[in-house]
C-alpha cells in the first residue's frame, strides 16, 4: 500500500498515515478522527475540508463550485491524497464555503465546472 | 357511525378533533459542527401542563449526517374505514443519508425507533436517493425521492408496503419530468400534482442563484394520471414559477383546486379543472422583491412553504428571507385576500427578537392545528442554505413559535406565551424543521 501523511492543522497538527488509494473520509474516520459527512458520494458538501498544502484527486466530487475550489475546499468522501497533505477539517474550516448569493454573486468562471465559462483574460 | 380506522371521516370531522397536546418536530445537527445525530423532539403543547412549550423527549437517530427534513405518517384519513390500520408510525427520512427511520409512537410522549430502511439498500434496489415527501396511499406508502443513487435528477417515487418493506419504484414513468420535490394527490379526480426543486447534487451543497439561469432549478408543475402512475400534463410556469415547492390540493376531496408556492419567484400558483374538463393555472399572489441597502441583488421572499386550513378557507405561507408569514382568505381561490401577517426574524430585520428569543433564520416550516387556530412555526430551512443566509444560526440555533389565527374574519398574532428555543438544547444549538401532531394535522390527511 502506498501511504501518505495527512496533517490536521486545526487539530493541533496531528498526523495520520493513510492509504493513498482510498477516500480521506474513510481512512481518517477509521483512525478516530471525528468528521461530518452526509451522502458519501461527493454530492452534498457536508464533508468539505480545506486543503492548505499538498495535492488530492477529487474528480468524482460534484458539490463544489469553482470559487469554493479556488478557496481550497475539498470533498473528503471522494478525495484521495496524491501527496502528503495538510488539511483544516470540520465546520470550523467552512468560513469561506458558504456565501449569501444576493450579497455576493458568483462570476461566470466561478460556477460549477459543468456550467462555468472560462475567465476572460 | 363510529369507524375504527385512523383519521377522520371528513375534513369537517377532523376540525372537531381534540386540540393537539403534543408536537413532533425534527431537529438537526447536520452541518452545525456538532457531531451528534439529528433527532425527533416531542414538544408539550398542552397549556395546562407544567412542561408546556418545552421539549419533553428526544429520540436520536442511529447515525450522524442524515439531515432529517420532512416526514409523514404510515396512515391517514385515507384509511379511515380500515380497522386494521392505525396512525402509529412516523416515517422520518434523512435527505442526505437517504435512510428512512420508522418511528413508533405507541407511547406518544416518548416515540421509539422501530426500524431503519437503509439508504444503501434503497439505492441498490431502486436507484433512488434523497427522500422528501411522504404520503400514505391507502395502506401503502410513497415517498418522493429527488435523485438517483448518484444524486442526479429527476429521481422518482419509492414505494413501501405497510410493513415498510421496499416494493420498488412506484411510478411507471417519469415522462420528461426534469426534477422532483413535493406531491399531493386527489383520488376522486385521479390526479396527483408534483413540483420541482433541483437535483440533490445541485441543492444540497447550497444555493448558487446563478444556477437558476442555467436551468438547474425547477419551473414546472406536473399533473399525473394517479392510477396509471404516469405524468399526464405539465404547466410550464417560466419566470412566474421559479423553484415551485410545496403543493397542496384543497382538503375537500371533491375539489380540483390546488396551490403551489414558487419559492424564488415568490408567487402563489393556483390550478383547477375548468367547466370543459381542462386544467388551468394562474398566478394569484406575487410577493415583491425587497431591495437590501448593501447587496447588489434585491431579496426575494423565498416562499419555502404553503399550507391550507382544513376548511379550505385560508392559505398560509412564509417568506423565509423577508421574515413574514401571511394569511390569505381563499374562499374565492382566484382572488385571494390578505387577512393577516406577522414578522419573525428574516433578513429585513423587521422582528429580530420575539418572546425574548433572538430569531435566527426566518419563518419556514409551518403546521396548523386541525381547528385552524394555532400555527406552529420553525425557522430553519436546510442546513447548507441556513449557513448561507443566516450563518449565526450555528451558534443561536433555530426556534419554534406559535401564531394564533382568527378563523372568523382572519388575522394573526404571535402567541406571547409559547417559544421553544433550540439554541438551548442539551447537546448545543440545533435547528428545528417540520412538525406533525399525533392526531393528524393540515398536511397529513387526504380523503379518498
Ligand atoms: S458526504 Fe456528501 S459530499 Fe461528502
Amino acid at each position: 500500500m502506498t501511504s501518505r501523511t495527512i496533517t490536521l492543522a486545526n487539530r493541533g497538527g496531528a498526523t495520520y498515515s493513510v492509504d493513498a488509494r482510498r477516500p480521506l473520509l474513510d481512512t481518517l474516520r477509521e483512525q478516530g478522527v471525528d468528521l461530518p459527512y452526509g451522502c458519501k458520494y461527493g454530492g452534498c458538501i457536508t464533508c468539505a475540508a480545506r486543503l492548505t498544502d499538498g495535492q488530492i484527486d477529487q474528480r468524482r466530487q460534484v458539490a463544489l463550485n469553482n470559487r469554493q475550489i479556488a478557496n481550497g475546499y475539498i470533498i473528503l468522501c471522494v478525495a484521495r491524497p496524491l501527496t502528503d497533505c495538510t488539511l483544516e477539517i470540520g465546520v470550523d474550516s467552512h468560513g469561506k464555503l458558504y456565501r449569501n448569493p444576493f450579497a455576493d454573486p458568483l462570476e461566470p468562471h466561478e460556477l460549477k465546472a459543468d456550467i462555468a465559462t472560462p475567465k476572460e483574460a | 357511525m363510529e369507524c375504527c380506522g385512523p383519521g377522520y371521516a371528513s375534513p369537517a370531522e377532523a376540525m372537531k378533533a381534540p386540540r393537539e397536546k403534543l408536537l413532533y418536530t425534527i431537529a438537526i445537527y447536520t452541518g452545525t459542527g456538532i457531531q451528534k445525530p439529528d433527532y425527533l423532539c416531542t414538544i408539550d403543547a398542552d397549556p395546562e401542563s407544567p412542561t408546556y412549550s418545552q421539549v419533553i423527549h428526544r429520540l436520536e437517530m442511529p447515525g450522524i449526517g442524515d439531515e432529517l427534513h420532512h416526514m409523514g405518517w404510515n396512515a391517514c384519513s385515507s384509511c379511515h374505514d380500515d380497522a386494521s390500520m392505525s396512525r402509529r408510525y412516523l416515517i422520518v427520512p434523512g435527505v442526505r443519508s437517504s435512510n428512512l427511520h420508522i418511528v413508533d409512537t405507541i407511547d406518544p410522549r416518548a416515540p421509539q425507533l422501530h426500524k431503519v430502511v437503509e439508504g444503501a439498500e434503497i439505492k441498490a434496489r431502486t436507484d433512488l436517493s434523497a427522500p422528501h415527501t411522504v404520503h400514505c396511499l391507502g395502506s401503502e406508502i410513497i415517498i418522493s425521492m429527488l435523485g438517483d443513487a448518484k444524486g442526479e435528477a429527476p429521481g422518482g417515487y419509492l414505494h413501501l408496503d405497510k410493513d415498510f418493506n421496499i416494493v420498488g419504484r412506484w411510478e411507471r414513468s417519469m415522462g420528461d419530468i426534469p426534477f422532483g420535490y413535493d406531491f399531493w394527490y386527489q383520488p376522486r379526480h385521479n390526479v396527483m400534482a408534483s413540483s420541482e426543486w433541483a437535483a440533490p447534487n445541485t441543492f444540497m451543497p447550497g444555493f448558487d442563484l446563478e444556477e437558476v439561469g442555467h436551468l438547474k432549478y425547477g419551473r414546472r408543475i406536473h399533473l399525473w394520471d394517479f392510477e396509471k402512475r404516469e405524468p399526464k400534463q405539465t404547466f410550464y410556469l417560466g419566470e412566474d414559477g421559479l423553484i415551485p415547492l410545496e403543493v397542496r390540493f384543497h382538503h375537500d376531496p371533491d375539489s380540483t383546486h390546488g396551490f403551489c408556492g414558487a419559492a424564488l419567484s415568490a408567487n402563489i400558483i393556483h390550478w383547477w379543472k375548468d367547466g370543459a374538463g381542462d386544467w388551468q393555472w394562474e398566478k394569484i399572489i406575487d410577493v415583491e422583491n425587497e431591495p437590501h441597502p448593501e447587496w447588489p441583488i434585491p431579496v426575494p421572499g423565498v416562499i419555502s412553504v404553503i399550507l391550507i386550513s382544513m376548511d379550505d378557507r385560508f392559505l398560509y405561507f412564509c417568506n423565509w428571507l423577508h421574515g413574514d408569514i401571511r394569511q390569505y382568505n381563499i374562499e374565492d381561490p382566484h382572488n385571494p385576500v390578505l387577512t393577516g401577517q406577522v414578522w419573525m426574524g428574516g433578513l429585513l430585520d423587521r422582528a429580530p427578537e420575539v418572546n425574548g428569543v433572538r430569531v435566527t433564520g426566518g419563518p419556514q416550516m409551518i403546521q396548523l392545528s386541525l381547528d385552524g387556530k394555532r400555527l406552529y412555526v420553525t425557522t430553519s430551512l436546510f442546513s447548507t442554505w441556513d449557513n448561507q443566509f443566516y450563518p449565526e444560526i450555528r451558534t443561536n440555533g433555530g426556534c419554534m413559535l406559535m401564531v394564533n389565527c382568527d378563523t372568523e374574519t382572519g388575522g394573526m398574532e404571535i402567541d406571547p406565551g409559547f417559544v421553544v428555543d433550540f439554541g438551548k438544547e442539551p447537546n448545543g444549538p440545533s435547528r428545528c424543521h417540520e412538525t406533525r401532531y399525533p392526531g393528524g394535522d393540515c398536511t397529513s390527511d387526504i380523503w379518498v
